[in-house]
C-alpha cells in the first residue's frame, strides 16, 4: 500500500526532470515543510497543508488541516475524497497534484504551474521597458486622427455641399461647410453666412461676376467696358506673371468683382477699394489704352492730373453747354452776371461802410464775408445758387416809390413788369404844383409872374407821362440798378426801351467724377482756396489747382502729409451722384462709434 | 610613424562630428531657420498685401505651401530614421534640421494664417501644428536632459540586467521564504506577485508606487519584528528581510529607469499622432480652399 | 583474396595490405578506397564511432563543405549539412562499401618497417600491416586522471549534454575553458539541482578566458559552484572523492567526475614512430613527400596531422593516399584545379609542379618546404605578376599579407614628398612584412622595378609558415626590424648606416601593463612598437597622468638620447607587445652622421614635449579635467581600445537609448546587429559597447580553419561567407563581440511597418517573430557575425550614421586625446 510521488520540475531549455519516491504510509502530508512527502515549495502553501490519508475501499480522502482549502478539478474544496482509478487534479496554490493509478499503486504526479514569481514570467525585452501597452498606440491613434479630421472637416463638408446642390436658399441651421470659412463675412453680406453655395457654387470653380450680380442686378454697374478694362490693365509683368500664371492654373479669370472686393475679411464694412487697384488701370494707362482722353494717375500725391473742371461755355438754358478745361489753361467763366468779388470783401469803402451801416439789420460783420451771399447747402457738400432777393437785395434795392409807407420795390428778373411799373408811376403822378398857383400861400406881386409859373406848371403837367421812358433808359443803362450786375441786350430800334437782361447759369458742381466737400473742409478758411478777394471780375474762375489740394492732401504713401489720401477719397469705382462709398463709410463712422478701423490708404 | 598621421587624419574628421544634435555643424540648422524666420518676418512687414495679410493673398499662398511641404519634409524623419539606406547622410543632421526647421514653421504658419483665426478647418489645422511643435519642445528638453540620468542610474546594467536581477531575487526570496509561517509567506507572496513592470502610465511617469508589495511587506515584517526579541541563530526572517530590501532597492532603481525612458518617450505619443492629424487637416484645409475656391 | 569478408574479426591477426589510424573524415575515405580497391584493410577507430572529432560537434551543429571551388574525390558522400546527416551518411556508406572497421583500437606503439608493421592496440592485441596510413587529426587523446580510481564510479572526460545531470554530486576536474563551461553547465538551472565542485590544482584560472572566470566567480558567489582552487583529487570511490587541498585530505560526496584536463597531442606518439617533423614549433606538420608518405617509409600521413584542416581535403587525400599506396602514382591532386587555376595569371609554359619548384628555389624564405607543403602553402598564397613600373601597394594602404619575389625586383618610395628617391629590393627577398607584423597600414610605397612575379602570402599562411620554418621566421623578424627602423627614420638612411643599430637590437616582449621606460631612470635605449601599443604615462602631482598612446610604428625613448638626462615619462604597454630594443649609443651615432634625421627627431621631440607641457599648463589651471582626462584614456586603454584599430563610443550625455544604432546595424547586415549597446563598461558618461574594436592583431584570427577572417581596405576586420561556423573566433574574443546566429528570414516592407505594423518592425527581429517566420524544413547555417565596419556600404558605418544625438561616435585610438579633451570640455 504505497503512495508514489513523482515530483516533475521543468529546467530552463524546457526538459522535464522526474523524481518519484514512493513512501510507505496510509497518510502522508501535503506542505511547504519539508517534513512532508509532498512538499511544495510554494510560499501560497501552509506549511501543513492538507493530509491525504487511504481509505480501505481504496479511495483516498484529501483533507486541509490548515483550513485554508485547495481545489479540485478547479472547485475550492477543504476535503474531498477520490477514486485514484478516476483520477483527479488537486491545486495547492501554484502547484497541481494529478492523482492517478498505476499497477495498483497510486500515483501523485506534482508540477508547478505558476511561476513563482511575476518577474520570473516570459516576457519580451523589447517591449517591456518601453510605454507599450500604457498608452493608445502611436500607429492606431496617428490612424484614428487622420480619419476624424477628414471626416469631420472634408468628407461632412462635401457631403453637405452635395446635398444642397442647386438649392435657392439653404435652410437656417448649421451647415459643415462654414467650417471651412476663412472669416466672417461683412455687414452687407452677413445674411449669407450660413449659406456658402450662395456665392460658392460649383466646386473648385471661383466666385463669378453672376453670383453678385444677382443681388446687386442696378447698384453694380460697369465702371468701363469690360474689354477696355482688361486692356487698361494690361498683361502681369514681372511677379505678376507668376501670379497669373497660377491664377489661370487654378482658373481665376481676371477682372471678376471678387478681385477688389474680397471676402472673409472679417465682420464690419467691407473694406474700401485699395487705390492699387485704380493704379493697376490708370497707372501708365495711355500706353495701354492708346485712344483714351483721361490723364495717368496712380496716386494723389504722386501722379495725378490737373483737375478739369466742367466749365460754363454759356449761360442759360436747361443744361447750358460746358467744356471739360483744365485749370492750367486758366479757363474764365462767364455766367451772365458781373460780380467783382474783391469790391465785396474789401474791408474799405463803400460796400463795407453800407455794411456797418446795415450790419445792425442784419448781422454783418465790419465789412462783408463769403457766407453774407453764399449759403450753403443742407448737406454742407455744396452751395445754394446766390439768389437776388435774399443775398444781394439787402444792399441792392429795387424800391422806386413809396406810398403810404410802403415802399414799391421793380420786379427782379421780369424787365417788362419792370418797364410797366416805372410807366404806371409816371403816368399817375403829376409834378409838384407850384405855390403861387392858388393857395394860401405868399404870392411875388405882379400878375405876369402869376401868368408864367401857371403856363410852366401847364406845360410840365402836359409833359409828365414822357419822363418814363427817361426813368427805364436809366434802370436798364450803366448806373442803373439792372445794368449793374446783368447783362442787358439793347433796344431794339432807337428811342424804344425794350431792354432786356441776359440769361444766367449759376454752377453748382464743376467735378462730376471726383468728389468735393466743403463740409469736410470747414475748419479751412474759404479764401485759403478761393482767391476771391483778389478777383475783380466775376469771370474769374475761383476753383483751386490740384497743387492748392496737394498742401494738405498727400497721395497714399505720404503718410508724412495732413492727410494721406486714396483714390478712394474723392473717386468712386461705381461712380454716382452721392460721395464716394468711403467717405460715406466715414461718416457713417462718425455717427456710430468706430469698432474697426479702416486701412487708411 | 606614418601609421600615426593616417590615423589623426581621419581621427579630426571623425572627432569633429562629436557634437550633439543641437550643436550639429556648429548650429548650422539654427543658423539657416534663424535665417527663414528673419526673412519671413521682414517680407511680412513689408510686402503690403491689401487689404491686408492672410493665407488668401499671393504672400500667404507662398508661405502656406512652403509651410505644407516643410511639414511633410519634416514628417519624413519617421521614415528616413528606420530605413538604413546607404549614402552619406547623417540622422544627427536630420534630427538637428528638424528641430530648427520645425521650430521655424511657428513663424512661418503663423504668418501664414495673417493673425486671422477663427473657429474653422483652417484655425484648426494650425492648432494642430502647434501642439505638434509644442510636443516636439518638450521632447528637445527631455531628449537635452535625461541621458546622463538615464546613464547614472543604470550605473551599467542593462535592462535585461535589471530583469534578471529581479528573477534571482525573487528566487532567492522564495527559497529563503520557505521555513516562513503562513502569514510571513503571505506578506512574501505579495511581493513576488506583484508585476515589477505594472501600475500604468501615471506610476511609471511619476515614478510613485504606493502600494509597492515589497516595500509593505518589509515594512508590515518589521513592525512585526520590532517587539520580538531578536533570536539568535540565523532567523530566516532576517534573510528574507535583507533580500526585500535588495529586491526594493532594484525594484527603485528599475522604477527610476522606466521613468526616465518613459519621459523620453512620452511626447512622441502627442507629437506622432498629432502629425498625422495635422496632415489630415492639412489636405482638408487645402482640398477646402480650392473646393470652394 | 575473394574469400575475405568486410568486418570480419577473426583475422585481424593476419598482415594487412594497409592499416588506416583513425576513422575521420580521411582515414574514413582512405578506407572506402580501400574497400573499393579491395586491399585487405582495417580502420582502426579508438571510439565506439567513426569520425569522433565531428561525433562530438553540439547537436545539430550544420557543418560547411570548404572550400567550395575544391572538387570532391572520394568515395564518401560529403557535401555541407547538419553533423547528424553527414555522419548517418558515412555510418552506412562506410558500411555499405564493406569498410573494415574495428572499435575501441586505439593504438599505442607501432613497430617495425615498410611491408612489416606491427601495430600494438591497447587492449594488447596486435595487428600486421604492410603499409599505415595515419590519419589520426590533431585532438589527440584527453588526459586522464593520475589518481586511482574505483571501478564502478563514473568518469568522464567530456560532456556532451549537461543537461541530462540532475541531483547529482558532480566534480568537474581542470580550469581551462572546458571545464569551467561544463561547471557552470551543470549548475546553470537550480531545477536540474546538482551540487558542482570544480577543481584547480593552481590558485588562479590562468588559463581560462577572461570572461568565463567572471561567470564562474559569479557562481561561486551565488553558491551555485563549489570552486576548489590549489587541490587536486587524490583518490575516486564510489560516490565519493578524495581531495588533496592545502590544508589537509578531505573527502566530499560525488556521484560522478567531468575531467577536462586538455588533451595531449598525438605528436608525441606520431614521432615515436619514427616520423619526424618539420620543426619543433607547436603548429609544425609532419616532413612528407608528395605521396603524403613521411620520413618513416610505409607510413603515410593526412588528414588534419598533415596540415590540412578542412573535411573536403582529408577526404580527398585519404583517396590519394591509397591510389599512390596502390602504385597509381601519376595522380594528380585534387587541388590541381585551384593552382592551376591560381597560375593562369603567371606566363604559360610552367606546369604546376615546375611553378611550385620555381617559387620554392627562388624564394629564399619558401626554400626549406616540401612540395606537399608548398601546395598547401600556395592554396592559400596568390601569386602575381606586374609589369615594369606597376605599383604592387600605395602608402597607407591597409593590408597584412606579405609579399616574395620570385623573379624580378622592387622599389621602395622612401620619401612620400619625392618618389624618386627609392630603395631596391632584389630578388627572393620579401617586402610588405610590416603590415604583417603590426596589422597596421603599408608604410611606403612599392612600385616593381621590371617585370615581377611575386607570390603574395596571405597572414595566416605566414603565421603558418613561420611556425613550420624556424629559419624563415629568422628573415622574416630581421628584416622587418632592418625595413621597420630604415621606414620609420627614412631620410635616406641605407642599410648599411644601420647595420649595426640591426646588430645591437634585440626584439623584447613586454607583457600588458609592464614598463620599458620608467620615469626619472637613466638610460638612453630607444624603444620601437613591434606589435601592440604603449602608452605613456607622467607623474604629476602623485598620481600618473595619461600623455599620449604610442600605435605600432612608433618610437619612444629618444628624448633623453637627444636632450640627455633622465627619462621625463614612464613608458608601458597598453597591451601584450613587442618592441625593438635599439642601442642608444649605436644609434647616437647614426644620428650625428644624418643631420637631417637629427633634425627630424628634434622635431618630433619637440612636438612630444608641446604635448607635455599642455598637460602641466592644463594642471595649474585646473587639475580636475587632467585626472579626469587621464582616467579617461586609461579606461579606454583598460577596455583593449589600447589594441583597437576603430571603435565605438557612446557618449552617455547624448544617448537617449532608443537603440537606433543596433537596429540601423541590423537592417544593414541581413537583420543580425553587430553590436550591443547597453552593455559595455561606463566612465564619465564614456560608454564602449559591446562591438568589434578591430584590433591590431584580432583575436579571431587567431584560429579560423578556412581562413574566413581578414583585415578589409579600410582596416575593418571582418568575415567573409567561407565561415564555417565552427565558433572559433567567437571563443578567441576577449570582448565577446561575436556572435554565432542564423540569418532570420526576411521581413516585410518598412512602409508596410510603418502603416499597418505588420513584421516585427526596424531591427533585429524577436525570436519569436523568427521561430513564426522560418520555414524549419531549409536548414540553415549558424555563422560568426561580427563588425565589418560596414564596408562596401556607402556613406560608412551605420550605427554611426543612424544615430539621431549624435551620441555614438568611431575613433582610432590616436584620437583618445582629442575625445577625451572633448569630453573633459563638456564635462
Amino acid at each position: 500500500m504505497t503512495f508514489i510521488v513523482r515530483q516533475i520540475a521543468t529546467t530552463a531549455d524546457g526538459r522535464e526532470i522526474v523524481r518519484s519516491n514512493p513512501f510507505d504510509s496510509d497518510q502522508i502530508g501535503i506542505g511547504r515543510s519539508t517534513e512532508n512527502a509532498i512538499h511544495l515549495p510554494d510560499l501560497a502553501v501552509n506549511p501543513d497543508h492538507a493530509t491525504i490519508s487511504k481509505r480501505e475501499d481504496g479511495h483516498i480522502v484529501v483533507e486541509s488541516t490548515s483550513g485554508q482549502n485547495f481545489t479540485l478539478d478547479g472547485k475550492h474544496r477543504v476535503s474531498v475524497t477520490i477514486d485514484p482509478a478516476d483520477g483527479a487534479e488537486l491545486g495547492f496554490g501554484g502547484h497541481v497534484i494529478i492523482v492517478g493509478e498505476e499497477e495498483g499503486q497510486i500515483l501523485f504526479t506534482v508540477k508547478r504551474v505558476e511561476a513563482l514569481s511575476d518577474s520570473a514570467e516570459d516576457r519580451s525585452e523589447s517591449t517591456l521597458y518601453t510605454l507599450q501597452g500604457l498608452l493608445p498606440g502611436k500607429r492606431i491613434s496617428a490612424w484614428g486622427f487622420v480619419g476624424l479630421v477628414l471626416a469631420a472637416f472634408l468628407i461632412w463638408p462635401i457631403y453637405t455641399w452635395a446635398t444642397y446642390r442647386g438649392v435657392e436658399e439653404r435652410p437656417d441651421q448649421f451647415h459643415a461647410d462654414t467650417m471651412w470659412s476663412s472669416g466672417a463675412l461683412s455687414q452687407a453680406h452677413h445674411s449669407l453666412e450660413g449659406d456658402c453655395q450662395a456665392c460658392h457654387v460649383d466646386a473648385f470653380v471661383t466666385v463669378t461676376d453672376k453670383t453678385c450680380l444677382t443681388c446687386h442686378e442696378d447698384d453694380a454697374h460697369d465702371h468701363a467696358k469690360p474689354d477696355r478694362l482688361l486692356t487698361a490693365r494690361g498683361g502681369p509683368e514681372g511677379f505678376e506673371k507668376i501670379g497669373a500664371a497660377f491664377a489661370s492654373a487654378f482658373n481665376k479669370p481676371p477682372g471678376r468683382c471678387v478681385e477688389c472686393h474680397t471676402e472673409h475679411e472679417g465682420a464690419g464694412a467691407m473694406e474700401p477699394t485699395a487705390q492699387k487697384f485704380c493704379a493697376d488701370c490708370h497707372e501708365g494707362m495711355d500706353g495701354r489704352l492708346t485712344d483714351t482722353k483721361l490723364e495717368n494717375a496712380s496716386d494723389f500725391g504722386l501722379e495725378h492730373p490737373q483737375f478739369r473742371p466742367a466749365v460754363l461755355q454759356k449761360p442759360g438754358g436747361k443744361n447750358p453747354p460746358r467744356k471739360r478745361i483744365s485749370l492750367d489753361e486758366k479757363p474764365t467763366e462767364y455766367n451772365g452776371l458781373k460780380f467783382p468779388h474783391d469790391l465785396h470783401l474789401s474791408k474799405t469803402g463803400g460796400v463795407a461802410q453800407m455794411g456797418r451801416r446795415l450790419s445792425a439789420k442784419y448781422d454783418f460783420g465790419p465789412s462783408l464775408v463769403c457766407k453774407d451771399c453764399h449759403t450753403p447747402d443742407p448737406k454742407g457738400v455744396r452751395f445754394e445758387p446766390v439768389d437776388m432777393q435774399e443775398d444781394c437785395g439787402m444792399c441792392h434795392s429795387l424800391a422806386f416809390d413809396e406810398i403810404g409807407g410802403t415802399v414799391r420795390t421793380l420786379r427782379h428778373g421780369e424787365p417788362d413788369m419792370v418797364r410797366a411799373d416805372l410807366r404806371a408811376y409816371y403816368r399817375s403822378t403829376r409834378p409838384t404844383r407850384p405855390i403861387n398857383l392858388g393857395g394860401m400861400k405868399r404870392r411875388r406881386p405882379g400878375a405876369s409872374n402869376d401868368i408864367r409859373v401857371a403856363s410852366d406848371y401847364a406845360r410840365a403837367v402836359q409833359f409828365r407821362p414822357s419822363r418814363a421812358n427817361l426813368a427805364i433808359n436809366e434802370v436798364f443803362s450803366r448806373g442803373g440798378a439792372c445794368f449793374d450786375c446783368h447783362g442787358i441786350t439793347p433796344p431794339t430800334a432807337r428811342g424804344r426801351v425794350d431792354f432786356g437782361i441776359k440769361p444766367v447759369t449759376q454752377t453748382d458742381r464743376y467735378m462730376h467724377n471726383g468728389w468735393f466737400s466743403h463740409q469736410a473742409h470747414n475748419d479751412e478758411e474759404c479764401t485759403s482756396c478761393h482767391t476771391a478777394d483778389t478777383s475783380n471780375d466775376a469771370r474769374d474762375l475761383l476753383l483751386p489747382g490740384i497743387k492748392t489740394c496737394r498742401e494738405c492732401h498727400g497721395g497714399e504713401f505720404q503718410k508724412a502729409s495732413d492727410v494721406p489720401s486714396t483714390c478712394a477719397m474723392c473717386h468712386d469705382y461705381h461712380a454716382d451722384e452721392g460721395a464716394p462709398w468711403l467717405i460715406k463709410e466715414q461718416q457713417k463712422d462718425k455717427r456710430k462709434k468706430p469698432d474697426k478701423k479702416i486701412a487708411q490708404r | 610613424m606614418a601609421s600615426n598621421a593616417v590615423a589623426s587624419q581621419t581621427g579630426r574628421k571623425k572627432v569633429a562630428m562629436h557634437d550633439g544634435f543641437l550643436k550639429h555643424a556648429g548650429f548650422r540648422w539654427l543658423k539657416i531657420s534663424s535665417g527663414i524666420i528673419l526673412l519671413c518676418i521682414v517680407s511680412y512687414i513689408f510686402i503690403d498685401v491689401s487689404p491686408r495679410h492672410n493665407g488668401g493673398s499671393w504672400y500667404g499662398y507662398t508661405l502656406g505651401t512652403i509651410g505644407a511641404l516643410l511639414i511633410l519634409w519634416l514628417t519624413m524623419l519617421g521614415v528616413r530614421k528606420r530605413a538604413m539606406t546607404s549614402g552619406s547622410w547623417s540622422l544627427k543632421a536630420w534630427t538637428s534640421a528638424h528641430i530648427y526647421l520645425g521650430l521655424s514653421l511657428i513663424v512661418i504658419g503663423t504668418l501664414h494664417t495673417g493673425f486671422q483665426l477663427g473657429w474653422n478647418i483652417h484655425t484648426a489645422a494650425y492648432v494642430f501644428m502647434m501642439i505638434v511643435i509644442i510636443s516636439g519642445i518638450f521632447g528637445i528638453y527631455f531628449y537635452a536632459t535625461i541621458p546622463d540620468k538615464l546613464s547614472d542610474n543604470r550605473d551599467e546594467m542593462t535592462e535585461t540586467e535589471m530583469l534578471e536581477n529581479l528573477r534571482s531575487l525573487d528566487r532567492q526570496l522564495h527559497e529563503s521564504a520557505q521555513p516562513l509561517s503562513a502569514e510571513h509567506a503571505a506578506l512574501v507572496l505579495q511581493s513576488l506577485e506583484q508585476d515589477p513592470f505594472g501600475g500604468g502610465f501615471m506610476r511609471r511617469i511619476a515614478g510613485k508606487y504606493p502600494d509597492c508589495a515589497t516595500r509593505i511587506a518589509q515594512a508590515d515584517l518589521r513592525r512585526e519584528r520590532a517587539y520580538q526579541p531578536k533570536m539568535g541563530g540565523d532567523d530566516p526572517l532576517d534573510k528574507v528581510d535583507a533580500l526585500l530590501e535588495k529586491k526594493e532597492a532594484t525594484l527603485a532603481r528599475v522604477r527610476r529607469h522606466l521613468r526616465l525612458k518613459a519621459m523620453l518617450q512620452v511626447w512622441l505619443f502627442i507629437h506622432v499622432p498629432m502629425t498625422f492629424a495635422l496632415i489630415g487637416s492639412l489636405s482638408a484645409h487645402i482640398i477646402s480652399v480650392f473646393f470652394y475656391w | 583474396m575473394s574469400e575475405w569478408q568486410g568486418g570480419d574479426r577473426k583475422r585481424v591477426s593476419d598482415k594487412y595490405r594497409v592499416v588506416i589510424v583513425g576513422s575521420g573524415p580521411a582515414g574514413m575515405s582512405a578506407a572506402g578506397r580501400a574497400a573499393q580497391k579491395k586491399l585487405k584493410h582495417v580502420l582502426l577507430e579508438k571510439t565506439d564511432h567513426l569520425s569522433d572529432t565531428i561525433f562530438k560537434y553540439q547537436k545539430g551543429k550544420h557543418v560547411m563543405a570548404t572550400p567550395s571551388q575544391l572538387v570532391l574525390r572520394s568515395d564518401m558522400d560529403f557535401d555541407a549539412g547538419k553533423r547528424e546527416a553527414i555522419l548517418g551518411t558515412w555510418d552506412e556508406q562506410t558500411a555499405g562499401h564493406g569498410v573494415n572497421v574495428q572499435y575501441n583500437a586505439e593504438p599505442v606503439k607501432i613497430e617495425g618497417d615498410e611491408g612489416d608493421f606491427t601495430i600494438s592496440l591497447k587492449d594488447g592485441s596486435t595487428i600486421k600491416a604492410e603499409t599505415i596510413v595515419m590519419a589520426i587529426g590533431t585532438q589527440g587523446n584527453p588526459n586522464l586522471v593520475r589518481c586511482p580510481v574505483e571501478d564502478g564510479s563514473n568518469v568522464q572526460y567530456q560532456l556532451d549534454d549537461p543537461g541530462e545531470y540532475y541531483d547529482e554530486h558532480i566534480t568537474v576536474i581542470g580550469s581551462g575553458d572546458a571545464g569551467i563551461e561544463n561547471a557552470l553547465g551543470l549548475a546553470a538551472d537550480a531545477a536540474q539541482n546538482n551540487i558542482v565542485t570544480i577543481l584547480n590544482r593552481s590558485p588562479e584560472f590562468a588559463r581560462a578566458k577572461k570572461a568565463n572566470v567572471k561567470l564562474l566567480m559569479e557562481a561561486k558567489e551565488n553558491g551555485k559552484v563549489d570552486v576548489r582552487t590549489e587541490t587536486t583529487p587524490s583518490e575516486i570511490k564510489n560516490g565519493e572523492l578524495v581531495l588533496e587541498t592545502r590544508d589537509g585530505q578531505e573527502t566530499i560526496q560525488c556521484d560522478r567526475i567531468i575531467a577536462r584536463m586538455g588533451s595531449a597531442p598525438p605528436r608525441k606518439f606520431v614521432e615515436e614512430c619514427g616520423i619526424e617533423f618539420t620543426s619543433e614549433d607547436r603548429e609544425a606538420y609532419p616532413k612528407l613527400s608528395p605521396a603524403f608518405e613521411s620520413t618513416k617509409k610505409g607510413i603515410y600521413v593526412i588528414g588534419a596531422l598533415a596540415g590540412y584542416p578542412l573535411i573536403k581535403h582529408c577526404m580527398n587525400q585519404g583517396y590519394d593516399v591509397i591510389e599512390f599506396i596502390n602504385g597509381n602514382t601519376d595522380l594528380k591532386p585534387a587541388d590541381e584545379p585551384i593552382l592551376e587555376e591560381k597560375f593562369s595569371s603567371l606566363p604559360k609554359g610552367k606546369s604546376v609542379d615546375e611553378w611550385l619548384e620555381f617559387f620554392r628555389a627562388n624564394i629564399s624564405i619558401l626554400n626549406e618546404l616540401s612540395p606537399l607543403q608548398m601546395r598547401e602553402f600556395m592554396l592559400d598564397s596568390e601569386p602575381r605578376r606586374y609589369g615594369r613600373g606597376d605599383v604592387v601597394f600605395e602608402k597607407n594602404e591597409p593590408g597584412s599579407s606579405l609579399f616574395a619575389i620570385a623573379q624580378g625586383s622592387v622599389a621602395v618610395e622612401i620619401d612620400p614628398n619625392d618618389p624618386s628617391i627609392t630603395v631596391p629590393i632584389e630578388e627572393g627577398s620579401i617586402f610588405g612584412e610590416v603590415g604583417l607584423i603590426s596589422g597596421r597600414r603599408r608604410g611606403a610605397t612599392i612600385n616593381a622595378a621590371e617585370d615581377l612575379i611575386v607570390v603574395e602570402i596571405s597572414r595566416t599562411a605566414a603565421l603558418k609558415l613561420q611556425a613550420s620554418v624556424p629559419a624563415a621566421k629568422r628573415a622574416i623578424t630581421n628584416i622587418s626590424t632592418e625595413r621597420q627602423l630604415l621606414q620609420m627614420f627614412g631620410s635616406g638612411l641605407t642599410k648599411e648606416d644601420i647595420a649595426e643599430v640591426v646588430e645591437t637590437s634585440e626584439i623584447v616582449n613586454v607583457r600588458a601593463g609592464e614598463a620599458i621606460i620608467e620615469e626619472g631612470s637613466e638610460g638612453n635605449d630607444i624603444y620601437v612598437v613591434r606589435v601592440g601599443s604603449m602608452v605613456v604615462e607622467k607623474e604629476i602631482g602623485g598620481k600618473p597622468v595619461f600623455l599620449s598612446y604610442l600605435p605600432a610604428g612608433s618610437y619612444v625613448g629618444e628624448m633623453t638620447l637627444i636632450a640627455g638626462g633622465y627619462r621625463t615619462a614612464t613608458v608601458k604597454a597598453a597591451i601584450k607587445s613587442e618592441v625593438i630594443k635599439i642601442n642608444g649609443d649605436a644609434f647616437k651615432k647614426v644620428l650625428d652622421q644624418h643631420p637631417d634625421l637629427m633634425r627630424k627627431a628634434k622635431k618630433e621631440m619637440a612636438s612630444r614635449q608641446d604635448v607635455n607641457a599642455f598637460i602641466e599648463a592644463k594642471k595649474d589651471s585646473f587639475s580636475g579635467v587632467v585626472d579626469y582626462y587621464s582616467g579617461v584614456a586609461n579606461f579606454l586603454i583598460d577596455n583593449g581600445i589600447g589594441e583597437a584599430t576603430d571603435v565605438l563610443l557612446i557618449d552617455e550625455n547624448l544617448c537617449v537609448g532608443c537603440d537606433n544604432c543596433e537596429k540601423a546595424c541590423a537592417d544593414s547586415h541581413e537583420g543580425l546587429s553587430r553590436l550591443d549597446r547597453e552593455a559595455g563598461r561606463t566612465y564619465a558618461h564614456l560608454h564602449v559597447p559591446t562591438s568589434c574594436r578591430h584590433c591590431e592583431h584580432p583575436h579571431c584570427m587567431s584560429d579560423c580553419p578556412p581562413d574566413a577572417i581578414h583585415r578589409g581596405p579600410d582596416g575593418e576586420v571582418f568575415i567573409d561567407d567561407t565561415c564555417i561556423g565552427c565558433g572559433n573566433c567567437q571563443r578567441y574574443c576577449p570582448y565577446g563581440v561575436i556572435r554565432m546566429d542564423k540569418v532570420p528570414p526576411k521581413k516585410p516592407s518598412l512602409l508596410s511597418w510603418l502603416f499597418f505594423g505588420s513584421g516585427p518592425g526596424p531591427g533585429e527581429p524577436d525570436k519569436a517573430w523568427v521561430a513564426d517566420n522560418t520555414d524549419p524544413s531549409v536548414e540553415k547555417a549558424k555563422k560568426a557575425i561580427k563588425c565589418d565596419m560596414c564596408a562596401g556600404i556607402a556613406g560608412g558605418p551605420a550605427c554611426v550614421r543612424a544615430c539621431p544625438t549624435g551620441a555614438a561616435i568611431r575613433v582610432a585610438p590616436e584620437e583618445f586625446l582629442t575625445v577625451a579633451k572633448l569630453e573633459s570640455e563638456d564635462a
